[in-house]
């Protein structure tokens, strides 16, 4: 059960319809764009995708559209967490029948688990496919449920197939103590930022990011993975810091200001499903100013 | 002029008899010890140092001991209260001490609005002329934040505002700040308020405040100049090791510092009340927990 997974991989957007329904055309643009503009991997769907805003058929139909176009080309991981545990059992299934090539699991939303609890939930998960698993920590967005380096340990020594974690408590000592578990005990394990803070994790044992800004600045993203891989850290300080100040732009109304953002780079998605707003005309002619003072607009590719 | 980088500052812990008086024999074997095991600066007292625990005029008669000791090494004075006042007027006595400069975290217990928060640290940080630095710990001060609009308010109103200790150990706030705070003070620091400083010395930080020096020295400074050479990848190993011994002190509780030091040779006493010491069984699992780290081995023992 081999998979690869480094670089910056790319959790793609969830493109809509005026009217919210879901827009396969656009989806099937997007992760062309994204293969072609140097993804690493495909990954779906995300928070950013407005994973929980979807029902559980859109999330199977989506799912099939994302492997078909990426035809093999680099891996694609679904992300098959849902609200009731019993849904996410029948997303991993269904990732595995499309074809996928692994899936990621959060956290379950909601409770509160205690470490036991988590260890069953993802040992249910992992056993019920033959996929690999990659969890997904994010503690401060679920009151402070996490993956720790013991739960890691204990992990890694029942599931076979338990290959990697996105990892976005982006914190010193939390990367440090799972890095520290998981890659003496599976030197191969992927250790995934959750978004693009590559300067602090990949010299600490991390494979590569999700990305948050690759819909609108690919380019940038690579270089700033090709200058930490490199050991270039002033190079890598600066690019840091720009892709900060993206991620500072973007996470405010998360995902809605990102698509606003496509919208200025000639690649509209559509709105955001409720409850999260749509970027207002005003709020994307913000965008574009901040995109414009950081050469974005010209360094980026416009269009599909 | 050149800014006031500390570099590798040790946060020595205060010792303290059986009558929890503080133990200044003791402290001055602990400042040589530091002073003669890499130790580029001091910072006390800090948290580790039981600053919260120790009046007014203990800090000062410490502070005092420290600098005599320390000769030309810079001692920053950590003079945090709840009150901006009290605050201020122990920066004032760190500065005619001798201080090289003053640390201040968020106001102890108060919650104060954003504009009180600018309030206190400007009022602390124009009361002296020395190097101001704000320690960032929101784990120990109940979550609460500090802003980066906060962080930029105080550069405005601050010429000696250096810059930002932070042991939030978060990546996106130590971006934030190192980004936008050197956009307009190209010489603001963000310091490694622990020895996190792998992830901390990529993204900026240039200094690292640690009180596990106390503990290993030599594996502490090993990792800091790795780091300040920008050898990231070398420095992982050192990095993984540091984080071990850290959790395995931070287990057994406040009391785990001084426990660990005393495993080392080096008994300090036993922290001030309400921080409990620890039982025989904790101090016996510690001291099996110690054993188990290699590097821990060539480490001096004892002063």
């Amino acid at each position: 059960m081999s998979i690869t997974l480094k670089g910056v991989m790319q959790s793609t957007v969830t493109p809509l319809k005026d009217d919210f329904s879901p827009d396969l055309p656009a989806f099937e643009r997007l992760v062309e764009f994204h293969v072609r503009t140097g993804a690493t991997a495909i990954a779906w769907p995300h928070h950013k995708a407005e994973s929980l805003n979807l029902t559980i058929a859109e999330r199977k139909l989506f799912a099939e559209v994302a492997v078909k176009v990426t035809a093999g080309r680099v891996p694609v991981s679904i992300h098959v967490s849902a609200l009731a545990v019993e849904d996410t059992m029948a997303l991993a299934r269904h990732a595995q029948a499309i074809g996928a090539d692994a899936i990621l699991a959060i956290t379950p939303y909601f409770w509160n688990p205690s470490s036991d609890a988590l260890y069953d939930y993802f040992v249910r998960l992992g056993t019920s496919i033959d996929l690999p698993l990659i969890a997904y920590n994010s503690p401060s967005y679920l009151s402070g449920v996490e993956i720790t380096g013991e739960l890691t340990r204990h992990l890694i020594e029942r599931l076979p197939n338990f290959v990697g974690m996105k990892e976005a408590s982006f914190n010193s000592e939390k990367f440090v103590e799972i890095a520290r578990v998981a890659l003496t005990l599976r030197p191969d394990f992927a250790l995934i930022a959750g978004v693009e803070f590559l300067a602090p994790s990949v010299p600490l044992g991390g494979a590569g990011s999700y990305s948050s800004a690759g819909a609108i600045c690919p380019n940038l993203c690579a270089q700033l993975y090709e200058a930490c891989v490199a050991g270039d850290w002033p190079t890598a300080r600066a690019l840091q810091y720009k892709l900060a100040r993206l991620w500072d732009l973007f996470r405010d109304q998360y995902p809605s200001s990102l698509k606003g953002g496509m919208v200025i780079m000639g690649r509209a998605v559509g709105p955001t499903r409720p409850p999260l707003p749509t970027a207002t005309r005003e709020r994307q002619a913000y965008i574009r100013t901040q995109l414009e003072e950081m050469g974005i607009l010209d360094s980026e590719p416009h269009g599909w | 002029m050149t800014p006031f980088q500390p570099g590798f500052v040790h946060t020595p812990i205060t010792p303290f008899k059986r009558d929890y008086g503080v133990d200044f024999d003791t402290f001055g074997k602990l400042i040589a010890f530091h002073l003669g095991h890499g130790a580029q600066a001091l910072a006390l007292p800090m948290h580790a140092g039981e600053s919260v625990s120790l009046g007014d005029g203990e800090q000062r008669k410490l502070l005092e001991f420290a600098l005599r000791q320390a000769g030309k090494v810079p001692v920053i004075a950590h003079i945090s209260d709840s009150g901006t006042g009290i605050a201020v007027a122990r920066a004032r006595h760190a500065q005619d001490a001798g201080a090289a400069a003053i640390v201040a975290t968020m106001p102890y217990y108060w919650t104060p609005p954003p504009a009180m928060i600018v309030e206190h640290f400007a009022q602390i940080g124009s009361s002296v002329r020395v190097p101001f630095f704000v320690f960032y710990t929101p784990e120990e001060m109940g979550g609460t934040k500090l802003a980066t609009d906060v962080v930029l308010k105080l550069i405005e109103r601050l010429d000696n505002f250096a810059g930002v200790v932070d042991a939030s150990l978060d990546w996106q706030f130590m971006v934030n700040i190192a980004s936008n705070a050197q956009r307009v003070r190209p010489e603001f620091q963000v310091l490694s308020g622990s020895e996190y400083m792998v992830s901390a010395g990529a993204l900026g930080a240039t200094s690292m405040f640690s009180s596990l020096a106390a503990v290993a020295p030599t594996l502490v400074r090993r990792l800091f100049d790795l780091c300040r050479r920008e050898r990231y990848f070398e420095a992982r190993a050192d990095q993984e090791t540091v984080s071990a011994l850290r959790q395995a002190v931070k287990k057994a509780g406040f009391a785990g510092l001084k426990a660990a030091l005393r495993v080392m040779g080096r008994d300090c006493g036993e922290p001030r009340p309400p921080n409990a010491a620890l039982s025989a069984a904790m101090n016996a699992a510690l001291a099996a927990e110690l054993d188990v780290i290699a590097a821990l081995r060539a480490e001096p023992r004892g002063w």
